[in-house]
């Protein structure tokens, strides 16, 4: 137990420091610079308190350190995040907005969904910055312990699968192991990571598929029966769970949802000093010691943490693009 | 830690110690909830980093502060200016507002108050010593309950359509339709959208609120010259008045203390929300009250009821956060990244490895709402003054303040017009008789009641046999056929008896 006694004079230090952050906005590092000289606007396409939220707030910890001005966020969820994409389209294109994207399910949205929003004509990521499988896994309630009884089981009756949503990599996984295996999995899109997590945890369903920090979080309540990887890349914090390959001998690709900084297309050709002002301080903050205490302090992995520049960022989102568009029938419920 | 008589004792004090951080808390809560658009979780938002900056026991217990007195926050502008800024305070207009039309706008606030304290009280207490159980409430209530829960809620329609059949059921049936409009849950396919992105996510609830209840009224009140100034005391209440109305508002202990529980068990739901709990708290009372006729028009109990209840919605939401470590509603997913941003874990294992701190989130709603007695009472004497504006300016304030809380939830300009286009639908509706009470309930639980039965629907393979396949979800639906056909086959009976 390790609760430490609150002073008043600790309280008015934290609120003098909090009211100081509000209005003045972090101590910056970076004033010599004209960009960027006001807060910058983050769209997050879901909403508040999820997973892009808490990731996009652990890499700003350390991130506005370098960037010297605050991020100002705004949450748009509705329609698989196609609400968040479309507002931040109409944003001002000056290098101000930005797009804090969760790669897997939001390229699979932007390709099944007409939206009219090609990335790299209308946006492009310009820094990755982590990325982890989705999992597979069930109530620690459940009868299903292992990955083989799952398959068993939905070769005898449909198995239920709790989703985030249906155009997501971990949805798009289970119908490769269905494909590969024959196993029916019915998917049931629950409209985000938490309410797909409980419908699991309560066996409502038999089983959910989510970005593996999920059910890292969950551990002492769940199963993790399988991770669409080639290795784990968190053996420790996930019991030892085996990859969905290593468990059935199969083939099936990797799945796995990276988080990237998006900006306009047309603000990454109008700016390039600001664009590249970005990239340098992200990448920056990214490799900051900082980054990975924040991150460990957040419970998560630093495995996790996957840096790559646009390259990496947008052959993610083109990886991303070719496998919904395989699975695009099933997905769109044709 | 045990939680025995002294480690009680020990945590009660230790929460009392924060006095220093809940009354700011409180208050904060109170304006902010007050304000209609504003809700705890987006002003927690807001001050972001401030509770970073906090030890994390002091940051929680500030959240937990501001959370609930937030949600009796959402009372005030219901009760003096038909403004309800949540769907949670959505219900309380229905008798609050009424009552303070009638002068007794003093009396619907100390109604208010005690309901919220004490269903909050309550709850939080019975948490305390029953968070494993309620925690395992959440593994029964799944999706089939919900809707059974939630046509709870949907047989006010029923009960406003009794008065006039015809235009109650199709106020009902048209909130069931507006409500319907955006993408579908399953395929997110676009319905009724008219290709304007802003209604992709639905009819946004907060327009829809205000426009129905506060514009509409504002536009009769302005075109009556009306309202409640007109029918108001023109004094502000005495503090003997203001005490006697406290001490009567206690007296409806009975129900506060059952629609309490009914909001915290309702609230241990994730999805599950104050507005569901709000409405099916108000029919219950209505079904069990001896004078279910004065209900709309000014009645105690109906202020009471919802007021209770979606207090204990705020403890109960907590719990699934606190036990599963899953946030039961977007307040406690706020919460869970300040515990994640200090690295505190949460689930069980916040139990396993920090205990003090698990039992005293409950523990601070106990001792905030505790404090809230002493913070929130003499307000239901100045407060109850706002009814005394005449309503050549009430008129126009309400409509500038609805048009404020319309905008703050998204930020879209959008928003305003929704609020514009429901007022107008709420005026007509008002003038020709359509009860816009019903509209409002198709509004708000039609999306809910959708999406949990088409998730029954994939999850059984579209058998609908499937809606009969939980216990207790059959207790559920016996319970609903009751509440339904009861009163009718008893009133039969008994004119079968008189004729006799």
């Amino acid at each position: 137990m390790t609760l430490i006694r609150p002073t008043r004079r600790g309280f008015i230090q934290a609120a003098g420091f909090g009211a100081a952050s509000v209005a003045l906005g972090a101590p910056g590092l970076g004033r010599a610079q004209s960009y960027p000289d006001r807060p910058i606007n983050v769209t997050i396409p879901t909403g508040e308190g999820g997973g892009a939220d808490r990731d996009s707030r652990v890499f700003a910890s350390v991130w506005t350190k370098y960037l010297g001005a605050d991020l100002e966020y705004g949450y748009y969820p509705g329609a698989a995040g196609q609400v968040g994409y479309e507002f931040y389209m109409q944003r001002d294109k000056d290098a101000y907005n930005l797009i804090f994207a969760n790669l897997g399910p939001e390229v699979i949205m932007l390709e099944l969904q007409d939206t009219g929003i090609v990335i790299g004509e209308d946006i492009v990521y310009i820094q990755q910055i982590s990325s982890e499988p989705m999992a597979v896994f069930s109530s620690g309630r459940s009868p299903i312990t292992s990955l083989q009884q799952l398959v068993d089981e939905g070769k005898k009756r449909p198995v239920t699968v709790a989703v985030s949503r249906l155009p997501h990599p971990g949805s798009i996984g289970m119908l490769a192991l269905a494909e590969a295996t024959g196993a029916n999995f019915v998917l049931v899109p629950y409209g985000g990571g938490n309410p797909s997590a409980m419908a699991a945890i309560t066996m409502e369903t038999d089983c959910c598929v989510l970005p593996m920090a999920n059910p890292i979080a969950l551990i002492d309540q769940v199963n993790i029966l399988g991770v669409f990887a080639g290795a784990n890349p968190a053996p420790a914090e996930s019991k030892g769970a085996p990859t969905v390959n290593g468990a059935l001998g199969t083939s099936i690709p990797n799945f796995d949802s990276s988080r990237a900084w998006g900006i306009h297309k047309e603000a990454y050709d109008a700016f390039p000093d600001r664009v590249a002002h970005l990239k340098q301080i992200m990448n920056e903050a990214v490799n900051d010691p900082a980054y990975a205490e924040a991150v460990k302090g957040a419970g998560l992995p630093t495995t996790f943490i996957d840096v790559g520049g646009e390259d990496v960022a947008m052959a993610t989102a083109a990886a991303t693009k070719e496998l919904a568009a395989k699975y695009k029938t099933l997905l769109s419920g044709a | 830690m045990e939680l025995n008589a002294s480690g009680l004792w020990e945590l009660f004090l230790y929460s009392m110690s924060m006095w220093w951080i809940m009354v700011p808390a409180i208050m904060i809560g109170i304006v902010m909830g007050a304000i209609p658009g504003f809700a705890a979780h987006n002003t927690i938002i807001m001050l972001l980093p401030l509770t970073l900056a906090f030890d994390v026991d002091v940051a929680l217990t500030f959240m937990v502060a501001l959370y609930c007195a937030s949600h009796l926050g959402g009372g005030i502008p219901a009760i003096l200016m038909n403004i309800p800024g949540t769907g949670g305070a959505a219900a309380t207009t229905l008798d609050g507002y009424q009552m303070a039309k009638q002068g007794r706008a003093a009396k619907a606030l100390a109604l208010s108050f005690v309901a919220s304290v004490g269903g909050g009280l309550i709850s939080s207490i019975l948490t305390l010593f029953l968070l494993p159980y309620l925690a395992e409430a959440g593994f029964y209530i799944r999706s089939i309950e919900m809707i059974v829960i939630m046509l709870f809620g949907l047989a006010l329609i029923a009960a406003i359509a009794a008065k006039d059949m015809l235009k109650g059921l199709i106020a009902g049936a048209l909130g069931l339709m507006l409500g319907a409009m955006g993408a579908d849950h399953i395929y997110a396919t676009p319905r009724g959208t008219f290709g304007m992105l802003e209604l992709f996510d639905g009819v946004p609830l907060v327009p829809a609120l205000v426009g129905l209840f506060a514009i509409s009224e504002a536009l009769v009140m302005i075109e009556s010259r009306g309202g409640a100034a007109e029918t108001a005391m023109r004094v502000t209440p005495t503090w003997r008045e203001t005490f006697a109305n406290i001490r009567s508002a206690c007296r409806h202990w009975w129900l506060t203390l059952w629609t309490g529980v009914l909001g915290l068990v309702i609230g241990v739901t994730p999805g599950a929300g104050a507005s569901i709990a709000a409405f099916v708290a108000y029919q219950q009372a209505q079904l069990f009250s001896r004078t279910p006729e004065k209900f709309g028009s000014g009645c105690e109990e109906g202020v009471v009821a919802p007021e209770s209840a979606n207090n204990g919605v705020t403890t109960g939401t907590l719990v699934p956060l606190l036990a599963i470590g899953i946030p039961g509603g977007s307040t406690a997913a706020v919460m869970m990244i300040v515990l994640q941003y200090h690295g505190v874990p949460f689930g069980p294992r916040l139990f396993a490895t920090e205990p003090l701190m698990a039992y005293g989130v409950i523990m601070s709603m106990v001792v905030a709402y505790i404090l809230m007695i002493f913070t929130v009472f003499p307000m239901a004497r100045y407060l109850s003054s706002v009814t005394i504006v005449p309503s050549c300016y009430m008129g126009p304030i309400i409509i500038a303040f609805s048009l404020v809380g319309a905008y703050v939830p998204r930020g879209f300009m959008f928003d305003l017009g929704v609020a514009v286009a429901f007022g107008l639908i709420g005026y007509i509706a008002r003038k020709t008789g359509y009860h816009v009470a019903a509209i409002l309930i198709g509004v708000i639980l039609g999306p809910l009641l959708e999406k949990s039965f088409l998730l029954v629907m994939r999850l059984s393979g579209d058998d609908m046999g499937a809606m009969f396949s939980s216990t207790l979800g059959n207790i559920l639906w016996g319970a609903l056929a009751l509440t339904l056909l009861g009163p009718p086959l008893a009133a039969r009976l008994m004119r079968g008896r008189a004729a006799v």
